[in-house]
């Protein structure tokens, strides 16, 4: 694994803009950035990161299997009780999901470490399976790359296909939901929506905010048609919260992501990762956190924070960083600090995309910090042949 | 080759096929029809009509269920509602018959249908229920099922209640969003 400076595209803000990619630059700080690229061996992705991210997936799965049976778990991971046996109903259901982002720390020696699950509202979907793949193709044709350069990105080919197989589970009408006012939210959603057309399903859109409720607690659009599913790009944790949310149990919605995923996208997760599986290699130590101080060499992590909000950091060397955030107020949990790597002056942080439960892409966000936050920057990546003959004495 | 072969776009596309097809503000106008007069009286476009009568009347047989036997497809689809098919390779089987077809198109701004339509047959289950292909209505049709398709209901009559509030999701929303 490198990073490789190169020359962008001239025209690559005019691509962006042709495909409705608007959120390149975010309060005029740059998001997009190809300046430079991550190279990787064929080995180092799909040994590294593709198989260990399938198999993740599968120890998540089989956790939410004891999780939804134990009320000492959901009560670990701060479930409020009104939407427990709801939850438990989805799983049991195998209510239908569709996507998920594991973010490990990764640098191309030793195993790829899993920092959290993403697996409720994850972003950087369009830049990762879009943009970043039409980067790609524009540089090879370029001759910018190394000919017969690949790229770790099936994601596109994966949604489609995972939207035609979750087609028939899907109640109609169908919408899909995001925050008004987020343009990086409401680009994530008409992509999904895009691959959702291409499946052949028929979905509208509309505003998180313009959901409505009727007498009898069902969930409305604007033309007061009963929502019959409802992707929302939007945490269960806070609709868990807000007045609408008492309806969800009894309202007959069904949601993508299902409801099931709240304990996944759950830094709560972790520690009983770790308690199940002790010692595997591309898990942290971690434990939940009992409000004491934090010794050197652990990070301590909201159960539900987002973008690298309200972490602290504590060192091995004792230096101590923490963010700030909204999500200061609830229980927490310690994972062993493994900090990024430095490339450049950046640390990359790897997005291992997992759709329709296969690992089929990455994403790499980096920032000038150890922290990621909503200031990272999204950079493409490259799988490059290892050199010839290296081996051969 | 480890990245998708193509990565096409519908709806974000620059140059699009079908830009508006769930745009909320350019609708599409969809509608089930038991005959082509039906069809005409609804959207007052007799050609179109006809054209997509043909089409579904064409597509009905290939993608009905396929039963072993009479009994069976009966069972689903109602007494009478059944005929013998053969698949042109001496293989027969029973189907049930198309008992009416849908009609998409997409409406530009000012509300008039835009150039091209969508359509295919509809079938009418033993509790009434109205259903159609999966694949059907695919733009493009990239993800077709075999012979035996899968079918998925059609909501002739949406279901609907009156909103009595509003904004009871999105408090927590913040400008960048939420994704981690």
């Amino acid at each position: 694994m490198r990073r490789i400076a190169t020359a962008e595209r001239p025209d690559w803000r005019d691509k962006a803009a042709a495909c409705g990619f608007g959120f390149h630059t975010i309060d005029d700080a740059p998001y997009w950035d190809e300046s430079a690229y991550y190279a990787f061996s064929l080995r180092e992705i799909e040994d590294d990161l593709e198989a260990p991210t399938e198999e993740l997936h599968t120890m998540a799965l089989d956790m939410v299997d004891r999780i939804v049976d134990s009320e000492q778990h959901m009560q670990q991971l701060a479930i409020p009780e009104p939407y427990r046996d709801w939850i438990a109903q989805s799983w049991r259901e195998r209510q239908p999901h569709l996507y998920g982002r594991m973010d490990f720390a990764y640098d191309g020696t030793g195993p790829a470490k899993l920092y959290e699950l993403n697996y409720d509202t994850p972003t950087s979907l369009f830049e990762a399976a879009f943009f970043q793949w039409q980067w790609l193709e524009d540089q090879l044709a370029r001759g910018q790359l190394p000919a017969g350069s690949d790229q770790f990105n099936a994601i596109y080919e994966t949604l489609v296909e995972a939207f035609g197989t979750i087609a028939r589970g899907i109640a109609r009408p169908f919408h899909f939901a995001a925050v008004r006012d987020s343009m990086e939210d409401q680009g994530t959603v008409d992509y999904l929506r895009d691959c959702a057309l291409q499946a052949g399903i028929e979905c509208g859109a509309l505003a998180i905010e313009d959901i409505g409720v009727s007498e009898d607690g069902r969930f409305t659009d604007l033309d007061d048609n009963i929502i019959g599913c409802l992707f929302k790009l939007y945490p269960l944790e806070d609709m868990f919260r807000e007045s609408f949310g008492a309806h969800l149990p009894r309202s007959g919605l069904q949601l993508i992501e299902p409801p099931w995923k709240a304990l996944l996208s759950n830094k709560g997760i972790l520690p009983l990762l770790w308690e199940a599986h002790r010692g595997h290699p591309n898990l942290l130590p971690a434990e939940f956190d009992n409000g004491g101080a934090l010794p050197r060499g652990w990070v301590r992590k909201p159960l539900h924070s987002r973008e690298g909000a309200n972490v602290a950091m504590h060192l091995d060397d004792g230096c101590e960083l923490h963010t700030d955030g909204p999500y200061d107020d609830g229980p927490c949990i310690r994972q062993a600090c493994h900090a990024l790597t430095r490339f450049d002056g950046h640390y990359p942080l790897i997005g291992s995309w997992v759709v329709g439960d296969r690992a089929c892409g990455i994403g790499i966000r980096e920032d000038s910090s150890l922290i990621t936050r909503d200031t990272a920057r999204f950079v493409p990546h490259v799988i490059v042949e290892e050199a010839r003959g290296v081996l051969m004495a | 080759m480890k990245r998708s072969k193509t990565a096409a776009l519908l709806l974000m596309s620059a140059a699009p096929l079908l830009l508006t097809a769930c745009d909320s503000e350019s609708p599409a106008r969809e509608g089930l029809y038991t005959s082509v007069e039906a069809c005409v009286a609804q959207t007052n476009d007799s050609n179109t009509c006809q054209l997509a009568f043909a089409k579904a009347e064409k597509e009905a047989v290939a993608t009905a269920p396929r039963f072993a036997n009479r009994e069976a497809c009966e069972a689903d689809y109602g007494k009478e509602k059944c005929a013998e098919r053969s698949d042109g390779a001496s293989h027969s089987f029973f189907g049930p018959l198309m008992t009416g077809f849908f009609l998409s198109q997409m409406l530009s701004r000012n509300g008039a249908p835009m150039n091209g339509f969508n359509s295919g047959p509809a079938f009418r289950d033993s509790n009434g229920g109205w259903q159609r292909p999966a694949a059907a209505g695919a733009s493009g049709g990239v993800y077709r099922g075999g012979s035996r398709t899968a079918m998925v209901p059609i909501s002739a009559t949406p279901n609907r209640a009156v909103t009595t509030s509003r904004s009871g999701f999105g408090s927590a929303g913040h400008s960048r969003g939420f994704g981690g």
